[in-house]
């Protein structure tokens, strides 16, 4: 699905480079639930962003669905981008001016995706994720767990291929992350959404298939189950 | 999606409610101004619109050229050049010439009815036309027809408005009425057509138009057949065979003046330059002086034009200035939308589909401002604009396009701005503004400021000038002088019986009679020279035809010789008594010098001979704008014009009353009408406080859209910095120094301000001080009160915000953290 190949990204500190990700190759397969783990400052978020696209590294090579995303224009990467990954974040990041219908419609509104289907989708999601009964409230209104739930709803509104989560664990109470992780399970193995997550929490990294470990921007250990 | 955008832009406006005011309000404000000047360069521009053959109507100009002295355009011919004209060119298809009835601006015009009572008006706007005149232009009658209405001598054509005046509901056709004014004697004239207001504005705001034949002008036209030179009192208007080229029968002109005019001209050292004026232009040209109506000035067009578009603009800063403020607010949500897939454009869409949103809320804010505001414009505008609905709906649609541009101007900035935020960054926590966006902001204040300052400096420079032509010295007594005018024969001569009684009245200084008085038109001049020189080397003097108690009454004071009184009864017509002005202007050097010296004027051969017995001091017969020029006095016995009375200080409805009850004693058939000199003279700055009322409520509009937006700024950045301020109050600081570190950056941005705009001010307004020829110069005490204001202002504004912060309670503002 994805390569890597000798991706480095740094920061210019005074005179010297300050390397972020250092010089990373990783393949990811189409199916996997890939757990990403080290410590704060290894740099886990910047690989997941480089490998969302979100960020630029300064060097190497990056194919996506076999596409060189290293040559290709902003235009180009940003379809790619919308058609295939989603996104899910620690702090949520739901729009507060929108209802949770709204926020899950929004990657619809960007897609083109017509009126009427947009609505049929909605729904279905809403059903799926049993908050049909929330779709009119606003985010502050609900809490942490059922916010998040919305954010992978929204992530997961326009199919993708690829699901990338920063933490998405993280500000939950563990009985909540058992059941974002529950469900993350059933994406990949039903739907075979591919998943990337970055957690702190061993157990929950356990729920993939293979665990990354990043020290200093490089790859310190992998394991697959 | 555009959907989507406006349900967004709504819940911010809603959630953010004193923003939203602050830009709602202002716009509003600021499109409602341009609307109501939009409004008002509508009206101006669409003036003679309504005739038919507009595009090929002239005014025939004169410029009037002296040796040495400037040319001064007027749009006055003698009598005979429009039948000469039309015989001459074969491209001037109809030629009319129109003559307002002049020296008063009151005519009397009554009806008689079989039965009830006599029916007696006082009517303004009144004119002798030839009956040429509806063939040229377009009028709608209501009853009667416009060919031949003027054919016959005495015969009228009245306004609908005079018409219900005169008749009520009766029809007007056919009646008889009798008309009296200074400048054609008293006639009855018989009622061939009423007219109906035009749609549109005319530079001949005409009440009725009296034929030419069968007055008094009538042999005043005869016996001037041949002079081509003298009398310009006439309007000429040509109508053109279509498809004329203008300029070319303009180049013909000098030839036709050569043909005509060229011996009498040398007579009275003229020269004579012809030139045509389109109609749709006349009431646009300010270069052609004393026109029909009193034209717009360009400039002063321009000016509400630029003041309309700056308040608009200020508004628009508003808008820009708290977005970009606020822009780490909206900067996760921004990052949101981009990892959602949002394109940049379709941000900037999303973010110009608020701000238009925001100015369409304002826009139907404006038209109701605007139509709220409209009669209080037409007070200070002097104009009767209207607005409906119906039938200004491509207005409308203008003035909808004008609150989009608004909207995309005002939204362009921020949008660009917002939508290029870095979703991993402003994900990753709170945004900082940019350095460059934060210097934007600044220079965009410190741009509402110098508009606002530069306004305050013109409304205080603007006051002042007025304040100063009110109260200067005029060289005589301007207070407590009522004027009577003398409209009749029989009026005029009651004037001796009158000044008797009324000199024997205790609350009555003195009282005197003359043809004009200082601050009305002063139509009679002649050139003058002295001994030595020829008429050629004239100088141009007005001359006035009063009594002998005249200059004591309005206390117009002699430096040397003697004034006119009843102790000279030796005094004739041929004493002349010159202002100090005439007396450099002959060349005499001296006022004593100038006495028992002789004055001669030249005039169609006949030579006047005149001795100087008096030199008076300057005084100010025309208004500041005006030099004063040579000016003369005679002596006349009788037929005055004005009977000007000098009350005591007092009880002036008294005096008033006195006067009337005599003069009904004398006059009975003659409305009784009287006006104060101060008045009449004021109303020379009628354009003048126009623009000083309009001036000065712009500015108080201009500086309260800046300073609210300043307000904004001001408790957006409390707001931002509370915890700082928490944290400073909890290590000690005073509320002192909480507040002017608040302060303090916003009050250099309007001191800049300040330094900015006071060269522009001061450049901008000493132009203006220029059209004065006595002026209350600029000086420092301006700008230092000026920046006086506008930091007072400023401070204002902003310390209500700083205070807040300071007082609030640091631990509440830190525990919310
Ligand atoms: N703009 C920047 N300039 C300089 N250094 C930066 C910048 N952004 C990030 N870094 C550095 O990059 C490193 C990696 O950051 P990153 O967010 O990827 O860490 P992380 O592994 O996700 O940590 P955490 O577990 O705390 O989320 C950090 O040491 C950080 O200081
Ligand atoms: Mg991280």
């Amino acid at each position: 699905m994805l390569s890597l190949q000798h991706i480095s990204k740094y920061y210019q500190v005074g005179g010297n480079k300050n390397f972020v990700v250092n010089d990373i190759s990783l393949d990811v397969d189409e199916g996997e639930f890939v757990s990403i783990m080290g410590p704060s400052g290894s740099g886990k978020s910047t690989l997941l962003n480089i490998i969302g696209m979100l960020d630029e590294p300064n060097d190497g090579y990056h194919y996506f669905v076999n596409q060189p995303v290293h040559q290709l224009k902003e235009k180009q990467r940003a379809a790619l981008y919308k058609q295939y990954i989603g996104f899910v974040f620690q702090a949520y990041h739901l729009i507060d001016e929108l209802t949770v219908y709204e926020n899950i419609e929004t990657p619809l509104i960007y897609q083109d995706v017509k009126g009427s289907e947009r609505k049929a989708m909605v729904a279905d999601m809403l059903d799926r994720f049993q908050i049909v009964g929330k779709k009119d409230l606003f985010p502050a209104q609900l809490s942490g767990g059922q916010q998040q739930l919305v954010g992978i709803a929204r992530a997961l509104i326009a199919k993708p291929k690829l699901l990338l989560a920063d933490e998405p664990t993280g500000n939950l109470n563990s009985k909540q992350g058992e059941e974002i992780m529950e469900l993350f399970r059933k994406l990949n193995k039903e739907d075979g959404v591919t998943i990337i997550q970055v957690t702190h929490s061993e157990k929950n990294a356990e729920y993939g298939s293979r665990i990354i470990n990043l020290l200093d921007g490089r790859v310190e250990s992998s394991r697959k189950f | 999606m555009i959907k989507n955008y406006f349900k967004i832009g709504w819940r911010n406006m809603m959630k953010n409610k004193f923003f939203s005011f602050i830009n709602i309000f202002g716009l509003s404000v600021g499109l409602a101004c341009c609307i109501l000047i939009a409004l008002y360069l509508n009206y101006e521009t669409s003036y003679d619109s309504q005739h038919k053959n507009a595009p090929n109507i002239y005014q025939v100009v004169t410029a009037f050229i002296q040796s040495g002295s400037k040319r001064m355009a007027l749009p006055n011919t003698p009598a005979p050049m429009a039948a000469a004209l039309k015989r001459e060119y074969p491209e001037i298809v109809e030629t009319a010439r129109l003559l307002s009835l002049f020296t008063e601006d009151k005519t009397i015009v009554q009806y008689n009815p079989a039965q009830g009572e006599r029916r007696s008006f006082l009517e303004q706007r009144g004119f002798l036309a030839d009956n040429s005149f509806f063939k040229i232009f377009t009028y709608q009658f209501t009853e009667g027809s416009p060919v031949n209405a003027l054919a016959n001598p005495r015969t009228v054509v009245i306004s609908q408005q005079l018409a219900n005046k005169l008749f009520g509901s009766q029809p007007a056709l056919n009646k008889v009425i009798h008309v009296n004014s200074n400048t054609n004697g008293e006639q009855d004239y018989t009622v061939t057509g009423v007219f109906e207001a035009g749609k549109t504005p005319s530079h001949i705001d005409a009440n009725f138009f009296l034929s030419v034949n069968g007055g008094n002008m009538e042999g005043f036209i005869k016996r001037q057949q041949n002079d081509f030179a003298s009398n310009n009192l006439f309007f000429t208007y040509l109508l053109l065979k279509p498809g004329t080229d203008a300029a070319k029968l303009q180049a013909k002109l000098p030839a036709f003046i050569n043909k005509y005019a060229s011996k009498d001209l040398k007579n009275i050292g003229f020269r004579k330059e012809q030139s045509l004026l389109a109609l749709r232009d006349i009431h646009l040209t300010s270069e052609v002086d004393s026109n029909v109506t009193p034209p717009a000035s360009k400039t002063y067009l321009y000016v509400l034009f630029s003041i309309a578009v700056f308040t608009l603009i200020i508004a628009c800063i508003n808008f820009m200035n708290l977005s970009t403020a606020r822009s780490s607010k909206r900067s996760s949500e921004v990052g949101v939308r981009k990892v959602l897939g949002a394109e940049k454009s379709t941000l900037i869409k999303q973010f110009l589909g608020e701000s238009i949103l925001m100015t369409l809320i304002a826009f139907v804010f404006a038209i109701a401002l605007t139509l709220i505001l409209l009669p209080l414009f037409n007070q200070v505008s002097g104009r009767a604009i209207t607005l409906s609905f119906s039938r200004d709906l491509v207005m409308f649609f203008e003035f909808l396009l004008m609150a989009l541009i608004t909207g995309i101007l005002a939204g362009s900035y921020p949008a660009f701005y917002l939508s290029s935020f870095n979703p991993v960054k402003v994900l990753k926590g709170k945004l900082t503004n940019s350095l460059a966006v934060v210097a934007v902001r600044k220079g965009l204040v410190v741009f509402q400021f110098i508009i606002s300052v530069v306004l305050i400096v013109a409304s205080v420079v603007i006051a002042r000038q007025m304040n100063y032509m009110r109260t200067a010295d005029l060289g005589f007594a301007k207070d407590q002088q009522i004027i009577v005018p003398l409209r009749t024969g029989a009026a005029k001569a009651a004037y001796t019986a009158l000044k008797t009684v009324l000199e024997e009245n205790s609350s009555i200084a003195s009282i005197g009679g003359s043809a004009y008085y200082p601050g009305i038109f002063n139509p009679s001049d002649n050139l003058v020279y002295k001994d030595g020189q020829t008429s050629a080397e004239g100088r141009r003097t007005r001359m006035n035809f009063v009594d002998d108690n005249f200059l004591q009454t309005l206390n117009i004071r002699p430096v040397a010789g003697r004034l006119f009184s009843p102790e000279f009864h030796s005094d004739t017509n041929n004493n002349i008594i010159i202002n100090e002005k005439a007396v450099q202007e002959y060349g005499f050097g001296t006022a004593q010098n100038a006495i028992n010296k002789k004055l001669y004027n030249k005039y169609q051969d006949n030579t006047s001979t005149f001795t100087i017995i008096g030199v008076v001091k300057d005084f100010h017969y025309e208004d500041l704008h005006l030099p004063v020029t040579p000016y003369g006095f005679f002596l006349n016995t009788s037929g005055f014009n004005y009977m000007v009375i000098h009350a005591k200080p007092g009880n002036m409805a008294a005096v008033l009353k006195t006067i009337e009850t005599s003069w009904k004693k004398y006059d009975t058939s003659d409305p009784f009408d009287y006006s104060f000199l101060d008045e009449d003279f004021n109303k020379n700055y009628k354009a003048d406080t126009r623009l000083a009322a309009i001036v000065s409520y712009f500015t108080v509009v201009a500086i309260v859209i800046s300073c609210l937006g300043l307000f904004g700024l001001a408790a957006f950045s409390a707001e931002q910095r509370t915890k700082e301020i928490g944290v400073r109050k909890v290590l000690g600081a005073s509320v002192k120094t909480i507040v002017s570190l608040l302060s303090i950056d916003f009050l250099k941005l309007i001191v800049a301000s300040i330094v900015v705009a006071s060269p522009i001010a001061w450049w901008l307004m000493n132009k203006w001080l220029q059209g004065f020829s006595y002026r209350r110069e600029i000086d420092w005490t301006i700008f230092a009160l000026t920046g006086g204001i506008a930091i007072l202002i400023g401070l204002i504004t902003i310390c209500s915000q700083a205070l807040k912060a300071a007082l609030a309670n640091p631990v509440k503002s830190l525990r919310s953290e």
